[in-house]
């Protein structure tokens, strides 16, 4: 039997201006089932609180209906009184008179007619509504943070000081990154690799890192505080513990290799370490290089052609017979870092990459300048070795460019290209540098003054157009362009050029599908609100970090993964989690598993579960929704035809509830009122 | 709610003060909102004090993909003069992608309320965000005025608006031909007809198959079609032993999808497999089932008789008018006048039919749109919605409300549909009870309107509803009507490419929604 409280408020006079919130009271006095119906200028405040909580005792009301502000405002508040006076707070809501109703309504007789309606559909609601407990899941404490570049390192740092296990996944020998590549940092010109190595050591060190490199994620199964992970770890032919980082074995190697850390600017050997100051300090054999290519014959018969490096290896740390491991590890959160890559658009391709050696990219130009880089950071030509008298720097190659290239700004360049300038300038005074730009973006802290520095000081010249083609002259290339402040065309001849690319992401969607996250048109991983929630997704309990989620340089990355680290603690930090139980549930005995539900759930929450007989024989299939993983939007609910499922909280009997109650409601007090109870308003 | 009291206001009692003017009339107007975008774009037009009209409801849900058209559907029922719908701006929901189902639900069901002729001023549907209050009260203000020149609706499932006794427009008066007599298949495609000795051959063909197959063990059900016990009419026939097999039979009058059958025969020979004659159309019905997870399709084997179009009631059937597909393609077993060859059947993924030219989901939904205008060609059920569609809304409003008026709620369209296989109908939910179950006005439009809905996107075109409803409403037209809008709007064509998801459990995010 429903005995239903009803309290409006006055809201001060914000709802009684233009609400009659005596009648409104009386009108409700009148509806079928409710028990108590009084109102009060503001039942927010603490004795309008204690009103609610007295008359709940007193009636022993089954229901609550308050009859105020939107429930965006305040259905957490009267929730909290219910659960205070032994009500399940879900067995109270919220009619809203205010926002929708008095707010905007400046009729009175209409204003109060409106609340009245809402009023009585809430009424009806309530009555259908079930007493809900959140859904509680155990947490295992214990993170997994994919990708070793200064995001993912910064994450992983703060998850393990704050106590808890982090296993770090990096896919290359050595973690560090794109960052690891760059020669100085802006605005301030650290040195990159003197800041990051710090991080590196300090993440290999720490007691609750797991630090798992040349490796990377299989698979991923379960769903938020329970997560699966199977990590492949790559055989580098090398025992870790063993190696002492001599360089014996790279010496004796007679196997060359683009060097991908220098972007294929110098050799490397099969046997390496990606650069010397690598996290961890071992060499890696490149099996897809090595002499022996059939290092890993599947009938276990294996000939050696070339044993040179394991001779050469003091401590014996060579093993050929090393295998891919697949490890599990139980996780609570998982936080995705990995990071980006340059795009080598159509744009640049125009513009001679690929084809001319002496166009580059910026992070090439990054290497060239590097003190451990090919060039030992003397800026060189790659065609001839001779230092470079002019370079023209284009800015926006790729970026900003839907018909070729991405929509988006990548955020980065603009500062680089400065830098590289800036530095270029250092290390060859007499040398002069062009950039062609569209935009100058400088937006971070010290990044303007920065950029004037470049402009003023060392005296680089920016010229606003775009570049129209590059060609070979002479020796030197030939950029042609457009100064749009003069209206005129440049020709500037360039001994090298060097294009801002296009960040995009690393990840091919490989890591997008495991986890079942949603990516944006280019690939980058969707957030769960791009302003309020920015290092979530809307799949529980992962969370991003760096340039996973957005071009980003390095402050925003290492700020965007100290955020991430907090939201993973946020759920490690509790003994159990707690969703809010708005889910949805199957009647399985109805269910006749076509699986359109599982089809458009946006989070993959619904299964396929097997209903078997007392033997154990498979009757049949029907659907089953993992309450981890519902958020409770619903979708499923309209998508089944035979309405077998539904959504607690919103379920079919309470939305029929509102929709016959909203259209039978009084349309004016009194006299009418009675005729409607009579008739119209269902029991 | 009945015709005198719908909105009108009464003397107001004593002691409440109306001092504005006593409406004749108002609107009544039931808006049905996602709780993070519309919801909160209504607040915030409360915030800040935006005066919008009085006559809208809200209910709130959290995500417009929660809404099913029932609901619109019961609002008009008891009494809603119009109904809003409003969510997220595609791309920004909440849960990311209900509002995209959202869209082409309501695409089809706008549709389809269009064709029966509810005045569109009284549906709407709009993105609303939650920072966009002015828009709200904008929306509100505009949907009202639209609701208030509509006026009143008064004749919802009132099968008495109106009555007369005219019939539905049928194909004679629109000139569409075609009968065995003259020779004529009608006006679009050129088709050697089956003669008598064709005839003969398919059916001694097929009973060697059948009993073939029955005596092997490859099947341990054969359903085809026998002569029935009128003069050329055929009926199904269930063949279970190979002896069975010779009252097998094909001629141009075998209508009828043996189809739906096939579901519950799999469950009762949980061993065996189940053969079924098909012509072409049939077998997509197969292709839809297996898409749904309802048959498991090796265990299936489609019989693919060669047809040249069915006939009935002396007139080639409406769908068969623009078939193209004598044989399909789907079929594990081709019967042929030459004989009876075994299909090589490409190794298809989970109920997916071999790639066609026309290709599968497409990139624009426009560009393809115009080549499936192209490619479609008019059948005779064409024609009669295209007559339909040329009356008033009103006219065409009334002509429906009469057939409803005629529905007995006997339920065969449900019984003889293939993809009607639901354990429980939601005509049969009680808790709430959606679709009213006496048959007047309302019940009957409900529950036509909701298996119509139900089937967007599904339905084959077998027509095999209107052959079975015995007051002879013509639901192959308001089938027929939908599976157009879809193919027109999404690109998906049942025919082409019945392997394809279903277009209503799938989205793009550019699907056309220039009706908001």
């Amino acid at each position: 039997m429903a005995r239903i409280g009803v309290f409006v408020c006055h809201c001060g006079e914000n709802i009684a201006r233009n609400v009659d919130v005596e009648q409104a009271a009386q009108a409700a006095r009148r509806l079928p089932g409710v028990a108590f119906s009084d109102h009060y200028p503001y039942l927010c405040s603490a004795p309008g609180q204690k009103m609610i909580r007295d008359a709940v005792a007193e009636h022993d009301l089954t229901g609550v209906v308050v009859a105020a502000c939107s429930p965006h405002m305040h259905e957490p508040t009267f929730r909290s009184t219910a659960s205070q006076a032994g009500l399940n707070p879900y067995l109270c809501e919220m009619a809203n008179i205010r926002e929708q109703c008095s707010w905007v309504h400046t009729d009175r007789v209409l204003a109060t007619e409106k609340a009245c309606a809402i009023l009585a559909a809430m009424v009806e609601k309530v009555k259908h509504n079930h007493p809900l407990d959140p859904i509680e899941l155990p947490v295992t404490r214990g993170a997994l943070v994919i990708g070793g570049g200064v995001a993912g390192i910064r994450a992983a740092l703060d998850i393990a000081n704050a106590g808890y296990p982090v296993t770090l996944v990096e896919r290359q020998p050595t973690i560090g990154g794109n960052m690891a590549r760059l020669s100085e940092t802006f605005p301030t010109l650290d040195c990159s690799q003197c800041i990051l190595t710090p991080l590196m050591v300090e993440a290999s060190r720490h007691p609750n890192i797991e630090l798992l490199t040349y490796s990377e994620v299989e698979s991923v199964s379960g769903y938020v505080g329970n997560f699966k992970v199977r990590i492949k770890r790559k055989p580098r032919y090398v025992i870790e513990d063993a190696c002492t980082g001599c360089d014996d074995c790279s010496v004796a190697c007679p196997e060359s290799v683009p060097n991908e850390f220098d972007m294929n600017l110098s050799w490397r050997k099969a046997i390496y370490i990606p650069f010397p100051q690598a996290v961890p300090a071992v060499y890696t054999m490149d099996a897809e290089h090595c002499v022996n290519s059939n290092l890993e014959s599947a009938g276990g018969y294996r000939v050696l052609a070339c044993e040179r490096c394991h001779e050469a290896c003091g401590p014996k740390a060579i093993d050929f017979d090393m295998k891919a491991e697949i490890v599990e590890r139980e996780v609570g959160a998982i936080v995705v870092a990995s990071g980006y890559e340059m795009m080598a658009a159509e744009e640049a391709k125009e513009y001679g990459y690929g084809t001319y050696p002496d166009v580059m990219d910026g992070l090439e130009f990054e290497r060239l300048l590097s003190a451990s880089g090919p060039t030992g950071g003397e800026i060189r030509r790659p065609s001839d070795g001779k230092v470079p008298r002019q370079i023209v720097f284009i800015q926006c190659v790729g970026s900003r460019d839907p018909a070729r290239g991405v929509a988006y700004c990548s955020r980065v360049c603009c500062m680089y290209t400065a830098k590289h300038a800036l530095l270029f300038k250092h290390k060859v005074p007499e040398g002069r540098a062009y950039i062609f730009y569209i935009d100058v973006r400088a937006a971070g802290k010290g990044y303007e003054e920065f950029v004037s520095r470049a402009m003023e000081e060392d005296e680089i010249l920016y010229i606003r157009g775009r570049v129209s083609r590059v060609v070979p002259k002479d020796g030197q290339l030939m950029v042609q362009g457009v100064d749009t402040l003069s209206g005129e065309t440049v020709r500037v001849p360039a001994d090298l050029v060097v294009l801002a690319t296009a960040m995009i992401p690393a990840d091919r969607g490989g890591l997008a599908k495991e986890l079942r996250l949603a990516t944006d048109p280019y690939g980058f991983f969707q957030e769960a609100h791009p302003k309020l929630r920015p290092v979530e997704t809307l799949t529980a309990g992962v969370f991003l970090a760096g340039s996973s989620h957005a071009p980003k340089d390095i402050p925003d990355a290492v700020a965007h993964a100290s955020a991430a680290a907090s939201k993973t603690l946020e759920m490690l930090s509790r003994p159990k989690l707690h969703r809010e139980p708005v889910v949805a549930r199957v009647n399985e005995l109805q269910c006749v598993a076509c699986f359109d539900c599982e089809l458009v759930c946006p989070y993959h929450a619904i299964e396929r579960a097997e209903i078997r007989d007392r033997q154990g024989n498979l009757i049949r299939l029907a659907a089953r929704v993992n309450e981890a993983m519902c958020e409770g939007c619903g979708v499923c609910t309209a998508a089944c035809r035979s309405r077998c499922i539904d959504v607690a909280g919103f379920t079919d009997e309470q939305v029929f509830a509102q929709l016959t109650t909203l259209l039978s409601a009084p349309a004016v007090m009194g006299e009418r009122v009675e005729a409607a109870e009579a008739s119209e308003v269902p029991a | 709610m009945s015709a005198e009291t719908v909105g009108i206001v009464e003397a107001p009692a004593p002691g409440v003060d109306v001092t504005a003017k006593a409406p004749a009339w108002e609107p009544r107007i039931v808006a049905l909102v996602c709780n993070w975008c519309s919801y909160a774009g209504a607040d915030m037009a409360g915030t800040t004090r935006r005066s919008y009209a009085a006559n809208v409801r809200v209910v709130r849900l959290m995500c417009t993909g929660r809404i099913d058209p029932m609901f619109i559907v019961k609002a008009f029922e008891e009494g809603a003069d119009g109904v809003l719908v409003s969510g997220c701006h595609p791309g920004d929901c909440h849960y990311v992608q209900g509002n995209f189902y959202a869209r082409r639900r309501f695409t089809a069901f706008r549709a389809l309320m269009e064709f029966l002729g509810l005045d569109q001023r009284r549906l709407h549907f709009a993105w609303v965000s939650a920072s966009e209050g002015a828009k709200w009260s904008g929306v509100v203000d505009q949907v009202t005025q639209a609701v208030r020149e509509a006026g009143p609706l008064l004749d919802w499932g009132h099968s008495s608006a109106g009555r007369s006794t005219g019939p539905a427009p049928r194909a004679e008066s629109a000139g569409v031909s075609g009968s065995a007599a003259d020779g004529s298949f009608g006006p679009s495609v050129s088709r050697t007809p089956l003669s008598a000795e064709d005839n003969e051959a398919i059916t001694a063909h097929l009973q060697g198959l059948a009993a073939r197959l029955l005596s092997e063990g490859e099947a341990g059900t054969v359903v085809g079609y026998t002569a029935g016990s009128l003069p050329g009419q055929m009926v199904p026939v269930f063949a279970t032993r190979p002896e069975d097999a010779r009252a097998l039979a094909w001629n141009e009058r075998c209508v009828n999808n043996l189809t739906v059958y096939v579901r519950e025969a799999l469950k009762k020979a949980p061993g065996d497999r189940v053969a079924v004659v098909v012509k072409s159309c049939d077998a997509r019905t197969v292709a839809a089932l297996h898409r749904e997870n309802q048959i498991d399709r090796e265990r299936v084997l489609l019989l693919g008789v060669s047809c040249a179009g069915v006939w009935e009631k002396g007139r080639m059937a409406g769908k068969c008018h623009a078939c193209r597909e004598a044989l399909s393609p789907l079929s594990d077993w081709t019967l042929t006048p030459e004989g009876a060859v075994k299909a090589e059947r490409p190794e298809t993924a989970q109920g997916r039919a071999p790639e066609t030219a026309q290709g599968r989901a497409p990139e624009t939904a426009q560009g393809r749109a115009s080549e499936a205008e192209t490619a479609r060609v008019e059948d005779a059920r064409d024609t009669e919605i295209v007559a339909l569609e040329a009356m008033t809304a009103q006219e065409r409003w009334d002509y429906w409300q009469r057939q409803f008026a005629l529905c007995l709620r006997c339920y065969a369209c449900r019984a003889v549909c293939p993809m009607c296989y639901c354990d429980t109908c939601i005509s049969d939910a009680r808790r709430p009870q959606w679709i009213p179950a006496a048959f007047d006005g309302k019940g009957n439009t409900s529950w036509n309107i909701s298996r119509a809905v139900h089937l967007a996107g599904r339905c084959t075109g077998c027509d095999e509803c209107y052959r079975a409803c015995p007051a002879g409403i013509r639901l192959d037209l308001i089938n027929r009507r939908l599976v157009r809008e879809i193919e027109d709007r999404f690109g998906y064509n049942m025919e082409t490419d019945p392997g394809a998801p279903a277009p209503l459990t799938t989205f793009q995010p550019n699907d056309p929604d220039e009706f908001l």
